[in-house]
């Protein structure tokens, strides 16, 4: 069957077009535009100083990145580090998230309290997550190192070993998102019907097999939703590792690698250059990373939520 | 689809294309930076809001404030806006300002790190990028810089013959300072070598009395405590930086593994448990109350003690890191905070003029009482406690390590010989292994570059 066609024929078939132009424009403008743009300063020795003369340099910069002496080296331990971080966040972040959804997901009172709770840490900025967190590590008398020395233990927290510090950036970036995560899931459990459950109890079905059965396979678009976001989310992360421990040997990820690169954080010195084409190139790679891993992630959850949805 | 791939991939390449194109536009050459010779008072009838960035330091801001509203009492028409921005963060709202022509003076640590002629390879700073991109003005011309000594305009201001700063004063950050009650109550010297510092610790730590503390939460207070045994070691280190460079000093050779043993005692033995959480800031407050010994950290905390607390009696002595005490003699630092001024900047005169009486012998003097930097002025004197503490050693006062280092590309990220690698606050306990992995990350870099 043939659709119609409102706008006609001829130079009228066209009209649509314009009226997409401005929105086009914008979005190249303002969302596509610096992405592509980034990749073309990849390519070059910007500073990020406006004047500054930029001369093209080809693919030296991602030679440098890549192959250079130790420095490469220390830049797949980052992406290697990325990883690890992106891991740990995503499955403790989603695993808690489901978890507390369906805590307050539950016909009591004050869930509508715990829900506000949960969540309240997403709406604080990174400066103000990491100064609650600083304060409540702070090794010399703070109140989870009492915490610690009550049970014959101690620890540096941010300022400790790196592995210790990274630990601590992984624990806040958890507290800080996980109220995101829950109201995902909070969304998804709540357009499940009612029926269901009254079914599956019918039926005799225990309260894990409730969840296994008929919440969880139900819940798979929020599933998806959630691993994807958490994975991104968490590869892109840098702020807190600026606000909590800063420019660190050991406990550097992608995301921060890029910042201090491009904006002459790496030495602990304030007269270190700014090395934006560097850090455009090292973005690229970043990017790359969260591609693959993105459309990958992607791929699985769909044939995932096909299996399962139909 | 395919039809609509090759009008959005030509729209993106456009895109592009104009953005880089945009970014390199205009170079502004720094000959036209030149500032006028008098900097003339600003018409009074004219309103005139000068914009001035200056990063956070407690007793330098205060000093600020009220030299601000000074000039703002003698100038009625001069608004000072002043803003302050955490050290860490000084260059890049630095550079975004000057781009933005949103600042009309601005704080700049003295031009260190230059590119030596024997390095290569190698980023040039970022105050150099500024002068080249013509974004500070040319002061060359200025009454006000014969006030200060000739080298501290050619050390810490003059780049390519011209001269875009001056220079506040000069700090050292290789010294100790002590707490003068708790050496007395337990009946220990002021040491003068090593041995006699590793003694002090052990004497302080058999009374439960933590020996030494810094600012380990923003990492370099630590590395930076331990320079001044980095320089007793290595006396001069212009030399030792050339020396690096051309390879005829390692990092894990012989001399250079004294500094890596001393610098494990320095992190695990006397720096007490929980100085990584003490915050830069908070760590002159933290000596002051009178529960450690000792604060290795730069003359610029001075005043910082002394406000959190007047009564509280210290002293200052140079890192004793050698057993030969003429070796200890020496004080380490640097050229700190300066003042430089936009080249766009609307209100030149006004900015000059504003240089011009914080250059004033009699402000400057306030300005080094308030500060305790070490005096860039022939004529003026450093009254402070500060400045009578390190006055014996002012002769023997020298440009440090940090100065004149700059990393080749592709070196490791552990090409430093920073205390803070070993644990509790990095991740190296043995010190032939970080002497190694030190050498190691530098060669990398030199051998990158050949």
């Amino acid at each position: 069957m043939r659709t119609g066609y409102h706008f006609g024929s001829g130079w009228g078939r066209y009209i649509p077009y314009l009226f997409l132009i401005p929105g086009l424009l914008l979005y190249l403008l303002i969302a596509l535009g610096p992405s592509v743009a980034t990749s073309v300063f990849s390519f070059t020795d910007a500073t990020g100083i406006r004047g500054a003369p930029i001369n093209w340099i080809g693919l030296e910069n991602y030679r440098e990145f890549l192959f250079l002496g130790r420095a490469s080296q220390d830049n797949y331990a980052a992406l290697g580090r990325t990883l690890v971080f992106c891991f740990f966040v995503t499955t403790i972040q989603f695993g808690l998230g489901l978890l507390v959804a369906v805590l307050v997901n539950q016909r009591l009172r004050g869930t509508s309290i715990f829900r506000t709770l949960f969540f309240l840490p997403v709406i604080l900025g990174a400066v103000i997550q990491g100064l609650i967190w600083s304060l409540f590590l702070y090794p010399l008398g703070g109140p989870m190192a009492r915490i610690l020395e009550f049970f014959g233990t101690s620890s540096q927290f941010f300022g400790g070993p790196p592995p210790e510090a990274f630990a601590s950036v992984i624990f806040v970036q958890i507290w800080a998102n996980m109220g995101f995560t829950m109201v995902i899931f909070l969304a998804g459990l709540q357009t499940i019907p009612d029926d269901l459950y009254e079914a599956a109890r019918i039926d005799g079905a225990s309260s894990w097999q409730v969840f296994s059965n008929v919440t969880w396979p139900l819940l798979t678009p929020s599933v998806n939703t959630n691993i994807l976001l958490n994975i991104i989310g968490s590869l892109q992360a840098w702020q807190l590792f600026l606000v909590l421990i800063g420019y660190r040997n050991g406990t550097q990820v992608l995301g921060y690698l890029i910042y201090a690169q491009g904006f002459g954080q790496t030495s602990g010195s304030v007269t270190s250059s700014f090395r934006q084409g560097y850090a455009a190139a090292a973005s690229i790679v970043l990017f790359l990373l969260v591609l693959v891993l993105g459309i990958t992630t992607q791929n699985i959850l769909r044939r995932r939520e096909e299996r399962i949805l139909g | 689809m395919r039809k609509m791939f090759l009008p959005v991939l030509l729209i993106l390449v456009l895109l592009s294309l104009v953005l880089s194109a945009c970014a390199s536009s205009a170079t502004p050459a720094p000959a036209d930076t030149q500032a006028p010779a008098e900097g003339g008072a600003p018409a009074a009838d004219e309103k005139v809001t000068l914009r001035v960035l200056v990063h956070q330091n407690p007793p330098m801001v205060e000093f600020m404030e009220a030299f601000n509203q000074k000039f703002q009492e003698k100038y009625p028409n001069v608004t000072v806006d002043m803003s302050v921005v955490n050290a860490n963060d000084l260059s890049t709202v630095t550079q975004t300002r000057l781009t933005a022509n949103d600042v009309d003076v601005v704080d700049v640590f003295g031009f260190a790190n230059a590119a030596r002629p024997y390095m290569k390879n190698v980023d040039p700073p970022n105050w150099q990028t500024l002068i080249e991109a013509g974004y500070l003005l040319d002061l060359s011309d200025q009454p006000f810089l014969a006030n200060y000594y000739p080298a501290s305009i050619e050390d810490a201001g003059t780049y390519d013959g011209k001269v875009y700063q001056i220079n506040g004063g000069t700090v050292s950050y290789s010294g100790i300072y002590y707490n003068k009650d708790l050496f007395a109550q337990n009946n220990v010297d002021v040491p003068t070598t090593w041995s006699e510092l590793v003694a002090a610790c052990e004497t302080f730590a058999a009374a439960d009395i933590p020996c030494m503390t810094a600012g380990g939460k923003d990492g370099w207070p630590i590395f930076v405590g331990a320079y001044g045994l980095i320089g007793s070691i290595y006396p001069d280190q212009a030399a030792l930086v050339e020396g690096l460079w051309n390879g005829s000093i390692k990092w894990n050779d012989a001399k250079s593994m004294e500094m890596w043993d001393k610098m494990k005692v320095y992190a695990q033995d006397m720096m007490e448990a929980g100085a990584s959480g003490i915050a830069g800031d908070a760590a002159p407050g933290r000596f002051a109350s009178g529960a450690v010994a000792m604060f290795s950290g730069g003359t610029w905390y001075a005043a910082a003690i002394e406000e959190a607390e007047p009564a509280f009696e210290w002293g200052y002595i140079p890192f004793p890191g050698s057993d030969n005490a003429d070796e200890n003699k020496y004080l380490f630092g640097k050229y700190d905070q300066g003042w430089a001024i936009a080249t766009k900047s609307p209100n030149t005169e006004t900015a000059l003029l504003y240089l011009s009486e914080f250059s004033d012998p009699a402000s400057y003097q306030e300005w080094v009482n308030a500060v305790g930097f070490f005096p860039t002025q022939p004529g003026a004197t450093l009254d402070t406690q500060i400045g009578m503490e390190v006055a014996p050693y002012l002769e023997n006062f020298k440009v440090g390590y940090e100065q004149y280092w700059v990393a080749p590309k592709g070196a490791g990220q552990y090409a430093n010989p920073y205390a803070s690698y070993y644990k509790p606050f990095g991740e190296f306990d043995d010190p032939q292994e970080l002497a190694d992995k030190v050498q190691a990350d530098l060669q990398s870099g030199l051998d990158a570059n050949q």
